[in-house]
């Protein structure tokens, strides 16, 4: 196979052409490919060019113009409000946090020379010295304590403040030394330090639009919803950044985002439309990095209510997805089949043991039957606020309908969609970005009293373990208890998992230094101060 | 005469301001009857009632919707536009740019547009029935069935990235020389011309070819005028109503209406900013945009009153 | 469409215009012959479509015209050709639905006010350029969260949104006609408000507002699909021919039938709604007369 990525090549067509020719029926011919992974191997083609100029010593010089997917006028340069992919890349290129993960998905330290605990309740961050914000202050303890600090304050609207809840009290040790308490012990403190939420603003910031941190560039230009541009920050306290100035705005229009890569306009185009990658054949000059972090979009049951209360129903729904054919065909192979539990096979508790449930509808018509719901219409909601869900649930629809079950399938506003009925309607769809630890990812949704318990699964069971994981810095323990909660959650809860979304970003080849990010694309959103171009 | 018209202009602009105020206050009641508030949209996902309860307070967004309307109201009475909700900012700062943006665009667009639709919708009438007549009708109705990011993306593809002649973006920020606004503006020029072409095409037509048939037309041509001069003295100033009306119509649209040029271009103009406002509930800004363009679209259209009136002797 | 040589169209005009009375020109004949074939088409195609509209049959995506997909496959690889054949149940009835009350309303109201002038037209002149103020997609949206979705309420919606269009040109027309010495002669016969529209200004007024109901309809035509995408309207799978581009779009660099072939549907139906306008017999205005 050739480092070309692509979903599926017309060299193909020959095999298929002979399969046809022996009497295969097309869908005969659809269930063969998806069952020997044939899509899947061409879709999974290698995407490691980005990789491959990591040896390459950095240059020096040149101006970054890059496209993100969303803005609005709501952008912020305020990390606790950070929402969209836009806002992130904005705050790593001016801010920095205390710890930040690698490629690997281990934490290292960035702003903090260490932290620890004997306890895993209290906390010691050590500062790194010599460290100034854009203005020429000195990075203090007190501006760590004010950036965590202001997460608890209801007034910031932080994204995080469930998170942030935990860290009961501060305090300034010295002018380097600040002590975290906890309400109860979590071993993931310095993972969850690693959030782009919690990077580190100036003691005592109201104006947030001027961006003064400690980060890769300085503020120029920043006009919500149009553009902003960064200056190279020459005392910055790390290698880099190789560019002079970082241009960033945001082209909503997949192809308009991808015309403007190839005709030159800008060097890097974020999240690329799967179904765009055959404009890259054959071209040559542009180079596409492909990273699957573990977000997805699930189908929610709410078991409290409607048909989600019928347990053959939920059953019979597990088995109704075509996981393998959403992989293929609404996500072009970008993406890697869900087992419907929400760890993604890119995190270290990963269950690999946990199979997905096979494409079943002899047996999901058993269970409808059961459940007396075949003949009855059943309101399924989807929107384009939850991506590729209108494909996922038209699939789903059309699999319903071959053995009986309506499915009426609901395209709804994306404006308003996570406020109106997200959580809320009896079934919809979902997505969810990756955290970090997977303590965060069961008590925001599967625990009982979780925030977002997308399908209102309780189970004493889980909320116990999840305690129990929680406390432990037993590693070989832990992953015990993760391996059997993600089963508890895949066979019990409501929430389908068809698959993990990869993300595609494609740049100009001339731009080096792209790696493959676990936090997300655009290298976890920190790709300004680590690219450099090769001229 | 003169006096009729100016009575009228003053007229029209105290109902005008009526006008404002209606419309001021349709859109409040849409925007409240929308799901959803500004605090629960900025929070997003992760809003719950207690982080949303204290934003909203954080943001002064507790006093009852209608009265923060009535004091923006009464803001702008004294000229202050408000600031923005969602991101704390004037909201003068905000569209300041960005609407003169739109006007450059919407003016450049105008006049290339019109002249073109004028020509072409009277030439169209005076050749009616001919195949030149058949040809413009056809291109024009099949031009303007072709969806509007259809055409943008078109364009693009053959200009920008294949042909490689233009910049697939609209960056007027680097604007410095007569041959940059050539290539920054060409292609949403063209994209826009597409799209309010037609309407002034169409309807210049069908004006003409009605008034074509008037017997004091036909009386005319009974003396013996060509046919040019037909159409030129005669038809064409008693079809000035209806045509002025549609070239107002037509281009109210590239004030308000040109959200897909501006995403394909990402050419910042107000209607985005709009589309931003309502999807944020950030209603001070909804409020000066919906402004911006009723205050716009009523400009067009009493011109156009004024113009039809001064067109035709009776209505004088 | 299959082009019917030149004179078979003058004898089915002649045929024609021995049945109705009015006289319809080949051109016109041709776009009547393509609107009813799409209506045929819009009636019949559950029958006829060879595949089920949400099914997925190519592994292929944007997939070429071929002997098993005669219209290649979309964005998902469903079968191009049923989506279209099912889209023009949509596209041709919503919109010929809603062109047709917002011509009506439009027209009758801005008729009614320029006859009878006063604070009547003010009133109705304002409040439709306030309706008009307001931003569709705010319109939509509201229309959404407050009375949901389904396809009455999308056809009213996009009726709404293009009556004050409809409206203030239809109002332009008669208020030059209303200034004849025929209408003062009728108004001092003392007839009735509804007799002066119907009887003297309409007739007057029929071609240039035949001419705005076609472009009404492309517009509307067009509107449809993004009402659609707000959540307003036609439910997946199902789609209409706007919102089968829109969904394509994608293909567009790689000139795949699934938006090529979709536009030329919208624009044949356009195109050919129009000619017929075009080539109405002009003398259905005398007719009326009598």
């Amino acid at each position: 196979m050739s480092d070309k990525i692509t979903n599926w090549t017309r060299s193909d067509d020959a095999m298929v052409e002979g399969a046809i020719r022996r009497g295969a029926s097309r869908r005969d011919l659809m269930k063969m490919l998806l069952a020997s992974g044939v899509a899947l191997s061409a879709g999974g083609a290698v995407f490691g060019r980005a990789t491959s100029a990591l040896a390459a010593t950095p240059k020096s010089g040149g101006a970054l113009k890059a496209a993100g997917w969303s803005s609005s006028t709501a952008d912020t340069l305020d990390p606790a409000k950070a929402s969209l992919s836009t806002d992130y890349v904005r705050c790593c290129a001016f801010y920095n946090r205390l710890t930040i993960i690698d490629k690997d998905g281990v934490t290292h330290m960035e702003l903090a020379e260490s932290i620890e605990s004997k306890d895993a309740q209290t906390w010691t961050v050590k500062l790194k010295t010599g460290v100034t914000f854009h203005d020429g202050k000195d990075l203090t303890a007190d501006d760590v304590i004010f950036s965590l600090q202001r997460h608890l304050d209801k007034a910031t609207g932080s994204k995080v403040a469930k998170i942030a809840a935990q860290m009961q009290s501060f305090k300034a040790v010295d002018k380097t030394t600040v002590e975290i308490t906890l309400v109860a012990p979590n071993a993931d403190l310095p993972t969850i330090l690693a959030m782009h939420h919690f990077m580190i603003v100036q003691n005592g910031t109201t104006d947030f639009s001027k961006g003064i941190g400690t980060g890769a560039f300085k503020r120029e230009v920043f006009e919500p919803g149009v553009r902003s541009v960064g200056l190279r920050n020459t005392s910055y306290f790390k290698d880099g950044p190789h560019v002079d100035s970082f241009e960033y705005f945001a082209i909503s229009d997949d192809n308009a985002r991808v015309n403007a890569l190839l005709s030159g306009d800008i060097h890097l185009a974020a999240t690329i439309n799967p179904r765009s990658l055959r404009m890259f054949e054959g071209v040559d000059g542009f180079t596409l990095s492909k990273t699957t972090s573990g977000n997805y979009t699930n189908l929610n049951i709410r078991l409290d209510q409607g048909f989600g209360a019928k347990k053959e129903f939920v059953e019979g729904m597990k088995y109704l997805v075509n996981r393998e054919q959403i992989v293929a065909s609404a996500l072009r192979g970008l993406g890697v089949v869900g087992n419907d539990q929400p760890i993604s096979p890119a995190n270290f508790f990963h269950n690999a043991d946990l199979k997905p449930k096979a494409f079943d509808p002899d047996k999901a018509k058993f269970l409808f039957d059961k459940a007396g719901v075949l003949g009855e219409t059943i309101p399924v909601i989807a929107s384009e606020a939850a991506n590729a869900s209108v494909d996922m649930a038209m699939m789903i629809q059309a699999a319903g309908a071959e053995i009986g079950l309506k499915l009426d399938v609901q395209r709804v506003p994306s404006d308003g969609y996570w406020d109106n009925y997200w959580l809320k309607a009896p079934i919809h769809f979902g997505n969810i970005n990756p955290r970090p630890t997977l303590d965060i990812l069961f008590s925001l949704l599967y625990s009982s009293d979780a925030p977002w318990n997308e399908s209102q699964y309780k189970s004493p069971k889980f909320d116990k373990m999840l305690l129990e994981a929680r406390a432990s810095l037993d590693q070989d323990k832990r992953r015990q208890l993760y391996a059997e909660m993600q089963v508890m959650v895949a066979d019990e809860a409501g929430t389908i998992i068809p698959a993990y979304l990869s993300n595609v970003d494609a740049t100009t080849s001339k731009l080096k230094g792209l790696e493959p990010s676990p936090l997300g694309g655009q290298m976890g959103y920190a790709f300004a101060e680590n690219v450099w171009f090769d001229a | 005469m003169n006096k009729r018209i100016l009575s009228l202009a003053a007229n029209r602009l105290a109902i005008a301001l009526i006008t404002l105020v209606i419309v001021s206050f349709a859109v409040f009641f849409a925007t409240t009857l929308l799901p959803g508030d500004t605090a629960t949209i900025l929070l997003g996902q992760s809003a719950t009632p207690e982080a949303v309860a204290g934003l909203r307070t954080a943001m002064h967004l507790d006093d009852p919707a209608i009265l923060r309307f009535l004091h923006w109201l009464m803001g702008l009475a004294q000229g202050d536009l408000g600031t923005s909700y969602a991101n704390n900012m004037p909201v003068a700062a905000l569209i300041g740019g960005r609407f003169v943006n739109t006007l450059k665009l919407a003016a450049i667009t105008a006049a290339i547009a019109v002249p073109l639709a004028l020509t072409l919708g009277i030439t169209a009438a005076m050749w009616r029935g001919s195949v030149y007549d058949r040809a413009v009708t056809i291109l024009t109705i099949g031009i303007i069935s072709v969806p509007e990011f259809m055409i943008a993306t078109s364009a693009v593809l053959i200009f920008a990235v294949y042909l490689k002649w233009l910049p697939a973006l609209s960056f007027t920020n680097e604007v410095s020389t007569f041959y940059d606004i050539l290539r920054v503006y060409a292609m949403p020029v063209l994209t826009l011309t597409f799209v309010v072409s037609a309407q002034m095409i169409r309807m210049t037509r069908a004006a003409v070819v009605e008034t074509l048939s008037t017997p004091y037309v036909e009386m005319a041509l009974l003396k013996g005028a060509s046919r040019p001069r037909l159409v030129l003295r005669h038809a064409l100033p008693n079809a000035l109503g209806p045509i002025v009306n549609a070239v107002a119509l037509s281009l109210s649209y590239l004030l308000g209406g040109v959200i897909i040029v501006e995403t394909i271009f990402n050419y910042p103009g107000i209607a985005k900013l709009m589309v931003d406002a309502v999807a944020t509930r950030d209603l001070p800004l909804i409020q000066t945009c919906a402004m911006i363009f009723c205050l716009g679209y009523l400009t067009l259209i009493t011109l156009a009153d004024i113009l039809a009136i001064l067109s035709n002797p009776r209505l004088r | 469409m299959k082009r019917p040589p030149a004179n078979t169209i003058a004898v089915l005009g002649t045929k024609f215009r021995g049945r109705v009375g009015y006289r319809v020109n080949p051109v016109g004949l041709i776009g009547l012959a393509i609107i009813v074939a799409w209506t045929v088409v819009a009636l019949t195609a559950p029958l006829i479509i060879p595949h089920s509209v949400g099914e997925i049959v190519d592994f292929d995506y944007f997939g070429p015209m071929s002997r098993t997909l005669w219209l290649g496959s979309d964005y998902l690889g469903r079968d191009m050709l049923s989506r279209i054949l099912m889209g023009a149940r949509y596209t041709v009835g919503i919109s010929l639905a809603a062109v047709a009350i917002a011509c009506t309303c439009g027209v009758v109201l801005g008729m009614t006010a320029a006859v009878t002038g006063g604070w009547v037209d003010t009133i109705l002149s304002r409040l439709l350029d306030a309706l008009n103020s307001i931003p569709s997609k705010l319109f939509g949206l509201v229309v959404v969260a407050a009375v949901g979705s389904s396809i009455p309420v999308l056809i009213l919606t996009l009726s709404v949104i293009y009556i004050p269009g409809a409206y203030r040109f239809a109002r332009a027309l008669a208020v030059n006609v209303n200034t004849m010495d025929f209408v003062l002669v009728a108004r001092i016969r003392g007839e009735s408000l509804f007799y002066l529209i119907r009887a003297e200004i309409l007739p007057n007024i029929l071609g240039p507002v035949l001419a705005d109901f076609g472009l009404r309809f492309v517009f509307i035509v067009l509107l449809l699909s993004g009402l659609s995408f707000l959540g307003l309207g036609v439910q997946p799978p199902y789609a209409d021919w706007g919102a089968l581009v829109r969904e394509n779009i994608g293909g567009l660099p790689y000139g795949a039938p699934a938006v090529i072939v979709p536009s030329l549907a919208i624009a044949s139906l356009t195109i050919s709604v129009n000619l017929f306008i075009d080539n109405l017999p002009a003398k259905i205005r005398d007719k009326e007369e009598h």
